[in-house]
């Protein structure tokens, strides 16, 4: 069966974000480099369909940050997943260089891992690290984003079917019933459990309550599902990497065979159009690495030339008032 | 001078008075409250679009508080505007585009051309100076498209250009080391497609050789008080996340209007960030003549209607729901109080609700590649 494969997050930090850091490096932070809590956002992966080919171009598996990052009680717009992560900011480029990556890298892991077996808190699957160094002279801006993601060894296979549409498996009615329960939750899910009730409904509920929700529901009739931000249809998302060490880090004896459904629909279609969640059989061996010991962890992101490097932002055609002086002309 | 020239027009959009009487019909322009009314139609409808509060220190008062500017993020941009040169051999592929409501005969003088329609894209057509190095390729469907696209090597091609990044500048600090290979990452497979990729019909088969490189842009929608109109700022990326530059978003509208009435200014409800924006001073003459067509035959519709004597339960349902029904907007303009005053006797016509949806139809003409228009499928 072939090995599932994720689409990694895709940063995309918005110019805000770094006119908010000069700001908060001058006037608050100065020579500090502590780190400082951020949180970012996905949401359920976009395609876009070409209007010239008719083909459905799947949009990068985003995840945003932007000056609103930095509030603590920033409200989020609806249907989007807040992840929190820490924020690093080197004073020189010397500093940047020579950061120890890899204990950064191993305390976000860890503190993940932490809260897996802690608190089961899945709102802390997705913590991430950005580490970054501002030349604020040459409007210059030097960052690293990674995301964190526990390896399972062996590595989740997905059955020969592949990833098939919802609709084979719950009818229109059905996801629209819970496409109106996640709406009504308090919180955004970021991942949910999904049951079929005797009389044939569907219920969610969160993926804390996995033991109540599913006590009397046999493994096979489980699905869990995720907000889904790659729209990819053979490529699930980062997200659900952390989810499934967390399933088999919790509930070893009922997910060697977990069924996923990739939620992907913020609005229900339009009457010509079809759902676009997709579901799939994943399984793993069931030796896999059942001890608390943490697995090991990737997830570094890739600049544009695809090495394990940082990247920059050049804002100087957007901030430096010489350059802004020369455009206006 | 820029400088100058937006401090000047800062302090000529404060010494204007906040406008009070609804003229949207006769002139095109709308209050603020107006421009809240129809706002909230947009966010209701296309929830794509919310509203922001922007910095607290840039608010405007005649706008509520959480309720300063209008905005929707990652909205794609599939081509250059510059590929979408327009010849003669185009117009045969105009179209028209009918506003009515399609359950009634539509009135005459409701139609738009659109241009364009159906035209296949050829690299032909791309204008002679339009760069054709920094087009990516376009990776197959069955490939992880995010993974491949923000992979794919475009620095040393764009060299040529004077605001590209210059690799030298990134520290050498690539640490292959760092992780080992996991065969679990959506590798960037445009360049080596990992064996154990799901093998699956290749939907995109057909599009190879058609090139895509595919941007993103955050659009803000203000409320311009000199001219009252509302007004569209736009910050691109590329298909790395990388922040556009301004000749870069130049790339992506229309050549009548790049350089002429789009420009690089300070966005006005943040302190220092810099955005495009579409200079709104026609955009009252433009929305004057648009409303006017689509109240024409709004009005006649609404007498039509009107005149039909048995009214059954569901086509009394069907007025409700189209966007000029005649339900009272919160947005309450002296013409509509007239209207209503009048009963029945006077078609409302045109509602101001729906003023910022034709307004991202007009926008989208100055912006043709950007899908601003989310609307059409309504």
């Amino acid at each position: 069966m072939p090995i599932v494969q994720f689409a990694p997050f895709a940063s995309l930090v918005q110019p805000s974000l770094w006119h908010k850091l000069t700001e908060l490096k001058i006037d608050i932070l100065k020579l500090s480099d502590a780190a400082v809590p951020i949180t970012g956002s996905y949401s359920i992966g976009r395609s876009v369909k070409d209007r010239e080919t008719g083909q459905e171009i799947a949009l990068p598996c985003n995840l945003t940050i932007g000056s609103e990052s930095f509030e603590e009680a920033h409200k989020p717009p609806r249907g989007s997943v807040f992840p929190v992560g820490t924020l690093k900011n080197y004073n020189t480029i010397e500093d940047f260089k020579a950061a120890d990556k890899t204990t950064l890298f191993n305390y976000e892991a860890e503190l993940i891992w932490d809260h897996i077996l802690k608190t089961r808190d899945t709102a802390q699957l997705n913590r991430f690290l950005l580490i970054t160094f501002a030349d604020l002279k040459k409007y210059k801006y030097y960052y690293w984003f990674a995301f964190p993601a526990f390896v399972s060894k062996p590595a989740w296979e997905i059955g020969d079917e592949g990833w098939a549409n919802a609709a084979s498996e719950f009818n229109p009615e059905k996801l629209s019933s819970i496409h109106g329960q996640l709406q009504t939750q308090p919180t955004h899910l970021p991942y949910f459990l999904v049951k079929k009730e005797a009389s044939g409904d569907v219920i969610i509920a969160p993926v804390e309550d996995y033991e109540k929700f599913y006590a009397s529901v046999p493994p096979e009739a489980q699905t869990i599902a995720f907000v889904d931000p790659s729209a990819d249809p053979s490529n699930p998302g980062w997200p659900l990497r952390n989810l499934l060490a967390y399933l088999r880090a919790l509930y070893p004896a009922t997910t060697s065979t977990v069924r996923i459904l990739r939620w992907r629909d913020s609005e229900p279609p339009s009457p010509s159009a079809t759902w676009k969640s997709q579901i799939g059989t994943l399984s793993v061996a069931a030796a896999a690495s059942l001890s608390s010991e943490r697995p090991s962890a990737v997830g570094w992101e890739k600049n544009p030339q695809g090495k394990l490097g940082p990247r920059l932002a050049d804002l100087a055609p957007m901030m430096d008032p010489t350059s802004l002086a020369a455009q206006a002309v | 001078m820029q400088a100058i020239q937006s401090h000047l027009f800062a302090v000529r959009e404060y010494l204007s008075p906040v406008l009070k009487e609804s003229k949207f019909k006769e002139h095109g322009r709308i209050t603020p409250e107006e421009f809240v009314a129809a706002g909230d139609f947009l966010v209701y409808k296309f929830p794509v679009w919310s509203w922001e509060k922007g910095d607290a220190s840039k608010a405007r008062d005649f706008l509520p508080a959480d309720k300063q500017y209008l905005v929707t993020h990652g909205v794609p941009c599939l081509r250059r505007a510059t590929s979408l040169a327009y010849t003669d051999a185009d117009e045969d592929a105009e179209r028209l585009l009918s506003f009515a409501d399609s359950s009634t005969p539509s009135a005459d003088g409701d139609e738009w051309v659109e241009t364009h329609a159906g035209r296949k894209a050829s690299n032909a057509n791309a204008k002679p100076g339009a760069d054709h190095s920094d087009i990516a390729e376009i990776p197959d469907a069955d490939d992880d498209v995010a993974a491949g696209v923000g992979s794919l090597s475009l620095g040393g091609k764009e060299s040529k250009e004077p605001e590209v990044i210059d690799l030298d500048d990134i520290p050498d600090m690539e640490e292959d080391d760092l992780e080992d290979g996991d065969e679990a990452t959506a590798a960037p497979k445009p360049k080596a497609p990992a064996p154990a990729a799901v093998a699956e019909p290749n939907p995109a088969e057909a599009a190879k050789g058609n090139l895509l490189q595919v941007r993103t842009y955050d659009v803000m929608i203000t409320y311009d008080k000199y001219y009252q109109t509302p007004r569209v700022w736009l910050i691109g990326y590329d298909e790395n996340g990388t922040p556009l530059t301004p000749t870069q978003i130049f790339q992506d509208i229309s050549a009548d209007h790049a350089h002429k009435t789009v420009t690089i200014e300070p966005f006005i409800h943040s302190a220092s960030l810099q955005a495009a924006s579409v200079h709104p001073c026609k955009h009252a003459s433009v929305m004057k003549k648009v409303i006017e067509r689509m109240n024409n035959s709004v009005v006649a519709e609404q007498l039509a209607q009107r005149k039909s004597p048995v009214t059954s339960p569901k086509d009394k349902d069907a007025t409700k729901k189209k966007w000029f029904g005649t339900r009272k907007s919160s947005g309450s303009s002296k013409d509509i109080q007239a209207a209503a005053a009048e009963g029945d006797d006077e078609p409302e016509g045109m509602r101001v609700d729906f003023y910022l949806v034709v307004f991202l139809k007009f926008i989208a003409s100055i912006v043709p590649t950007i899908e601003v228009d989310s609307t059409t499928s309504f």
